[in-house]
């Protein structure tokens, strides 16, 4: 009785080819195809949880934008550091200059009125 | 499979791993038959068997290099086709196995198949769990003996037993009646 | 007349003494209260990565820019602290001991003090030296209503500073050492 049962079941469960029009599809995106793995999904009934694909694919385009993004932001500060180092930088060496002429200015008063004693006597 | 068949594959594989595109092709065409049969009666429609189907060959294609041997692939694409399957199933609501008369071509039913006993089987697969219909499958389809099912699927050895048990407890209580099948000639 | 060229500390390089060199950078207090009296402060703290990122904003295609690109080389930092008051006498020098303290300690050398009785500005200038090389500079000018303390650190070059003459209204400076030291502050 098992035995027969179990013949039924090996008859029936014979394997089954597919379309030959599948079979050439699939042949050409196989053999065509680089070898990666990359993996066909489908949308909707076709292949996994639909939810699961768009979510994957928004967050990747998310983390791409947010990368993006704080790679401009990143460039954007960056540029107004060092305009305004540039902008210190000269604030800096003026002032230097500014108060090194006061020094010159003093010395140079100096000198000429030693000279103008000098030249009185 | 005769052995000198079986070392060709072997030759194929080898040059399929080192990137030979006739190779590839020889071999998807070698295993396309299991892989198909096994996805369209695990998830009953063509559509989805096809996806499945190019899913794991695209699989294959990336990782040939872990395949050791044609046996070994063989291996290989049973245990993912199964493994993808379950989840599937699982992840979607129980698949209405639909019945012969509406779906002729559902299961790709050969033309000298007993369209009765083929509705009781699809009876049978549909009331099974992924699983156990994935253990029916192996048996009987893939002629796998209980400890390969095991291996394959990474079940419990007790387990396989037990859903072929059930599954056989099951296909005898809907063939009762029916003419015993005769090895000769199944086309009754 | 006798003409009286700038080289004020510069000029003295080649004779002051060489002296074992500590850090040329001058820990200068916040003079938080004084801050908050002042109608203007200015605060620049540049150091070296500053002073670098600040290099590649300068255009070489600049005259200005050229010029300060050069005197920037070798520098390590530049240190400035300015405080504009709207009365005389709002700050004590008292204020500025703190800084005058660490310029009497060995290394710093006193090159000029100065005082303008034209504008009542006191100007001192420091410089620290390692090797007959200048390493850093400090200059404390002090003015009735402003004081300011500049802290410049690293190689300063004397050709470099003499070609930013004109571009900040840097006077003309003579390297030239045979020339006599100014004359003392009164």
């Amino acid at each position: 009785m098992s035995h027969d049962i179990e013949s039924r079941l090996h008859s029936a469960l014979r394997p089954v080819a597919p379309s030959d029009e599948f079979s050439q599809r699939l042949l050409r995106r196989i053999v065509l195809r680089p070898v990666v793995q990359p993996e066909v999904r489908r949308i909707g009934a076709g292949g996994r949880h639909p939810l699961a694909w768009w979510l994957t694919a928004s967050l990747a385009a998310t983390l791409i934008l947010a990368v993006g993004v704080h790679q401009h932001l990143q460039q954007q500060r960056l540029q107004q550091s060092g305009l305004e180092a540039r902008r210190e930088v000269m604030e800096a060496l003026r002032m230097t200059s500014q108060k090194l002429n006061l020094a010159y200015e003093a010395v140079k008063s100096q000198s000429t009125s030693l000279t103008d004693e000098q030249s009185g006597a | 499979m005769n052995d000198g068949a079986a070392d060709s594959l072997d030759e194929h594989l080898d040059r399929a791993r080192s990137g030979e595109r006739a190779a590839l092709a020889i071999l998807v065409q070698a295993h396309q038959r299991c892989v198909y049969s096994l996805a369209l009666r695990m998830l009953g429609t063509r559509d989805l068997a096809e996806d499945l189907t190019q899913e794991v060959f695209m699989q294959m294609n990336g990782n040939l290099s872990a395949i050791e041997s044609n046996r070994h692939l063989g291996f290989w694409l049973r245990r993912v086709t199964s493994n993808r399957a379950i989840d599937q199933l699982r992840r979607r609501a129980r698949v209405q196995m639909t019945s012969l008369d509406q779906e002729p071509e559902l299961f790709g039913v050969e033309a000298d198949t007993d369209p009765l006993l083929q509705r009781h089987v699809q009876a049978l697969l549909a009331e099974l769990s992924p699983p156990a219909r994935a253990v029916l499958l192996l048996r009987y389809q893939e002629d796998l003996d209980p400890v390969e099912i095991a291996r394959t699927l990474d079940m419990p050895l007790n387990t396989v037993k037990s859903h072929l048990k059930r599954s056989l407890q099951s296909m005898r209580e809907k063939t009762i009646g029916m003419p015993p099948v005769r090895w000769e000639d199944s086309s009754t | 007349m006798r003409k009286y060229t700038l080289p004020l500390f510069f000029a003295l390089l080649a004779s002051a003494p060489a002296q074992a060199a500590p850090n040329p950078r001058l820990q200068i207090p916040s003079f938080s209260g004084l801050a908050q009296k002042a109608t203007e402060s200015v605060t620049i703290t540049l150091d070296p990565a500053l002073l670098g990122l600040a290099v590649k904003f300068l255009d070489g295609n600049d005259p200005q820019d050229a010029a300060t690109k050069e005197a920037l080389k070798g520098l390590q930092g530049i240190y400035v602290r300015s405080y504009t008051f709207d009365r005389d006498s709002a700050y004590q020098q008292a204020d500025i001991d703190a800084v005058r303290t660490q310029l009497a300690a060995p290394g710093w050398n006193r090159m000029v003090e100065t005082h303008s009785r034209k504008t009542h500005a006191n100007v001192d200038i420091y410089i620290m030296l390692d090797n007959h090389q200048a390493i850093g500079l400090a200059l404390i000018a002090s003015e009735p209503r402003q004081f300011t303390i500049v802290n410049i650190v690293g190689a300063i070059d004397l050709d470099k500073l003499h070609k930013l003459e004109g571009q900040f209204g840097v006077p003309k400076l003579d390297s030239d050492a045979s020339k006599p030291a100014p004359a003392p502050r009164k």
